[in-house]
């Protein structure tokens, strides 16, 4: 500022109207920005206030993101155990294993077949009865079936796609004994859509009090100035002139609010990480834990722009009546 | 310059705040508008500058009908137009410097254009040693000459000013009536609504008196009156 004082006229001399810097919005973007930031320094404590809500409701947000996100990779993991096994009273020649393994891959949904032999089905069935041993004492391979073990598709792993493919699996010829669990995979599918559905419902109640939260917080800021969209107005400035430099803040704030956010939630999953082994009976470094993917990140710098943009616009259609 | 046919406002149904007002002001006129409180002073400035359209009857502004003009051509007009609040208006967090540039940001003026000029008509008012004070820190006859500042920075067709010299002693009542002089006689159409009775024995060309929303009189002096009290 102190540069206009070296800049006064020396003497009272006639202006003619300067060039006008280009109209809209691409020939105003320096001064629309440098007012806005301008407004943000002059106005520090309601910019802390409003970026710290918006932190703080991101924060909300994405963890719960975080905690969806880590129940629903277990959920997949979990559904690696949706299983079709066929069993065959006896072994099968290499031949026949061969042309049986050809007509299942062709199946669509088929992941993966293994053929398990009957002397295979003894190990596991020692390994399981680990220390009890004596139990099986005189059982024979000859005992066990020999099997096909078919994993199934990540889409196919539903209650519905699985008996389907049972259906269109006994269909081959050969196959009469089919297993696949059905009351696990019921029960598994159906605790996955309810845990879906109440984090949809609670992700969605959550997302609706973040932008309640958020807008009035911008609309309390913008209230505290209306004043200067008043003044702005009466001295014949346009509604968008008005407005833009509020929706820029809006926009840095949102992004500022959703940097932070983001920032904090890393340091809360990383402290997690490190401290959660000694109260919790598994050392979550080696359990699978994961972050955030990175179009999850992006979507919540987004959603923390958008936040801060729309409450801007939302609240300024209030207050600007010109 | 200013023309009202027939002009009629009602805030609510049952109670008029203007009744058939007919007036014309020519381009480069000095006139005051006098009468009680609630003869509708205000109102009729908020008319000339688009803050209120009429239930009745046009108003026309350098020969456009601002009753019909779009909401998006009120800020283009109001760029002709300064205007001085009884209550200033100022933005009390900001300085004087700032509060007048405004007028010239919102015209699109680039900086150093506006320094200039801002300094320029900050001197004019005698306030330019100030310019650096938030307005909030100025008494209330500096508060005053701020808004005039901003009223006229870009040399405005009208100046309407509503009580400018409310709350002011006598010393600063002339000084601010000599800026509206010294705008008049660069061009400017100047319209002040006051109750101010001795303001306006000392220095009237043409006076319209309101009441109850009417014009009860309108007197007009063949000359200019003289300046030697001021």
């Amino acid at each position: 500022m102190n540069k206009w004082k070296k800049k006064q006229p020396a003497t009272t001399k006639t202006f003619k109207r300067p060039t006008l810097a280009g109209d809209g919005f691409g020939g105003r973007a320096g001064f629309f920005f440098s007012r806005a930031l301008t407004n943000i320094r002059q106005n520090v404590f309601v910019n802390v206030v409003t970026v710290g809500t918006i932190t703080l409701a991101l924060l909300i947000v994405s963890l719960f993101l975080l905690v969806f996100v880590n129940l629903e990779n277990a959920a997949e993991n979990w559904s690696e155990r949706v299983q079709v096994t066929v069993y065959f009273d006896k072994e099968l020649t290499a031949q026949d294993q061969s042309a049986f393994r050809e007509k299942i891959s062709m199946l669509p949904g088929v992941s993966k077949v293994s053929y398990v032999t009957r002397d295979e089905a003894l190990r596991r069935f020692k390994s399981r009865l680990k220390g009890q041993e004596t139990l099986l004492e005189g059982v024979r391979p000859e005992v066990l079936p020999a099997s096909f073990e078919i994993a199934l598709k990540r889409s196919y792993r539903d209650t519905v796609s699985v008996e389907n493919f049972v259906t269109v699996l006994k269909r081959i010829p050969g196959i009469t004994e089919v297993q696949y669990g059905e009351e696990w995979v019921r029960r598994f599918n159906s605790f996955l859509n309810f845990m879906r559905l109440l984090g949809g419902l609670l992700g969605g109640f959550l997302v609706i009090a973040v932008i309640f939260i958020v807008s009035n917080t911008i609309k309390l800021t913008i209230y505290s100035r209306r004043d200067e969209l008043e003044v702005m107005a009466l001295v014949g400035a346009t509604r968008f002139f008005i407005k833009a430099p509020f929706l820029l803040e809006g926009l840095m704030q949102g992004m500022v609010g959703a940097v932070l956010s983001v920032v904090l939630l890393f340091g809360l999953y990383e402290g997690f990480l490190h401290n959660a082994g000694s109260f919790l009976t598994f050392n979550p470094v080696t359990s699978g834990l994961s972050f955030l993917p990175p179009e999850y990140i992006a979507g919540l710098l987004l959603a923390g722009a958008l936040l801060g943009f729309i409450g801007s616009l939302t609240s300024l259609k209030r207050f600007i009546s010109v | 310059m200013i023309q009202l046919h027939n002009v009629s406002l009602a805030y609510q149904q049952d109670a008029s705040a203007l009744n058939n007002i007919d007036l014309k002001i020519a381009k480069g006129e000095f006139v005051f508008l006098t009468g009680p409180s609630g003869a509708g002073k205000t109102s009729l400035l908020r008319l000339l500058y688009g803050a209120l359209t009429p239930n009745r009857g046009q108003v026309l502004i350098d020969g456009q009908n601002i009753t019909r003009l779009p909401a998006s051509q009120i800020p283009l007009l109001r760029r002709s137009i300064g205007v001085v609040f009884q209550d200033f208006k100022l933005l009390q967090n900001r300085t004087v410097f700032e509060n007048v540039a405004i007028t010239l940001e919102v015209l699109g003026w680039g900086r150093a254009d506006i320094g200039k000029k801002t300094m320029h008509i900050l001197k004019l008012m005698g306030i330019e040693s100030k310019y650096n004070l938030v307005t909030q820190r100025l008494s209330g006859g500096e508060q005053q000459r701020v808004a005039l500042a901003r009223a006229l920075v870009n040399d405005p067709k009208i100046l309407l000013a509503d009580e400018p010299t409310g709350n002011l002693d006598d010393a600063n009542k002339n000084q601010i009536l000599n800026i509206f002089k010294e705008a008049n006689i660069r061009g400017t159409t100047v319209v002040v609504a006051t109750h101010d009775r001795r303001l306006i024995e000392q220095s009237y060309k043409r006076l319209v008196t309101l009441n109850k929303g009417e014009i009860v009189e309108q007197v007009e002096k063949e000359t200019a009156s003289d300046d030697k009290d001021l």
